[in-house]
């Protein structure tokens, strides 16, 4: 009789034990972000690139340019209305002493359909978008084919990466940087890599 | 004779492809080395669509890359890797097997293993109860013979 009662009671206690452990899974996947995505680049070094800046002429930028400081790599688009929320928050960070790179990602680009591209355009429309949100960017480099993106494991923008000074990628952040995802994410690493307080 | 010849056409179908995108390659395996690559690459972008099925521009951009490769005569593994260094293993529709992943292929066995012990164990419980002792015999017999008994009376109580 005591066997018989200790095998109903483990009867009722396994599927309760099932139960409690796929509500604990459930009610963690409540909270967890499906868009959270993470390049298969952290802990690897820039990718090799050589692009040119979007606003100068003639000018360009590589991987070795950016070597020996700490900077955050900003991906956006005046195409994309996230990063016009999220441009002020940027400035006020460059006024806090971060330096960031903007990694100009054009979308609408096709070679077959659009011919030659028309970069003055662009520009204007880039200096208006920066004059009335302010301008975040010690300079941006121009991916028209996406090909640094690519290599980035960019999906989309706003993203953004924070980078040493040894040209090793740290951090990936896909969606918009603001107080809440900069102080969570973000400034624990940056403070220790620049040892001063923001 | 119309309705039925209506009826039969209805049993045939005939295939329509909507085709955006045409690339050609040097061979057919190379062709079937494409198809597969964009049934089993993920949408960075998009929830849950492969790259074959997104419109996304970075679905399209890999898609591309996917072509590029496979013109280098490149082999899925490589490819593969290549998507995943960029990626993440987001990008891929088959995870690794890696210890937080292995949930997966464990879980399902440990199903069936439970499901299985717990039907023999039942199983087993229940023929111990189902011992037939001499006073079991008896008492079948009795009820046997008052029930029968009872049956004829019944007959003969309808007879009347």
């Amino acid at each position: 009789m005591s066997s018989e009662n200790k095998n109903s009671k483990l009867m009722f206690a396994v599927p309760l034990i099932i139960f409690l452990l796929l509500c604990v899974f459930l009610f963690k996947g409540l909270f967890s972000n499906p868009r959270e995505l993470q390049t298969g680049r952290i802990g690897q070094e820039m990718p090799a690139f050589n692009l040119p800046d979007l606003m100068e002429h003639n000018k360009s930028w590589s991987n070795k340019d950016l070597l020996g400081k700490v900077y955050l790599i900003n991906v956006w688009g005046t195409w994309c209305p996230t990063c016009l929320v999220e441009l002020p928050y940027l400035t006020k960070l460059r006024e806090r002493g971060v330096e960031i790179i903007g990694l100009y990602l054009e979308q609408g680009y096709d070679p077959d359909f659009d011919g030659e591209f028309n970069i003055q355009a662009l520009r204007d429309e880039v200096s208006q978008m920066l004059a009335r949100t302010g301008n975040p960017y010690q300079y941006n480099i121009f991916d028209l084919n996406r090909s640094l993106a690519f290599d980035l494991g960019v999906s989309g923008a706003p993203e953004t990466f924070l980078v040493n000074s040894k040209g090793v990628i740290l951090l990936h952040h896909t969606g918009d940087l603001n107080e809440r995802t900069w102080r969570a994410k973000f400034a624990p690493k940056f403070t220790q890599l620049k040892e001063v307080k923001l | 004779m119309k309705y039925f010849l209506f009826i039969l056409f209805m049993g045939f179908t005939t295939a329509v492809f909507a085709v955006e995108e045409h690339h050609t390659f040097a061979n057919e395996k190379q062709a079937e080395l494409f198809k597969q690559l964009s049934l089993e690459l993920r949408c960075p972008k998009c929830q849950n669509q492969n790259i074959a099925d997104s419109n996304a521009v970075v679905a399209k951009d890999l898609r591309d890359k996917v072509i590029e490769l496979v013109k280098l005569n490149k082999s899925k593994d490589f490819i593969v890797d290549y998507m995943i260094d960029r990626y993440g293993y987001f990008v891929h529709y088959k995870p690794p097997v890696t210890a937080s992943t292995l949930v997966l292929w464990v879980v399902p066995i440990l199903f069936v293993l439970f499901g299985f012990g717990s039907v023999v164990f039942r199983q087993k419980k229940s023929a111990i109860q189902q011992k037939w002792s001499d006073k079991d015999e008896a008492q079948l017999t009795k009820l046997i013979t008052k029930y029968q008994d009872n049956s004829v009376e019944e007959k003969q109580e309808l007879g009347q």
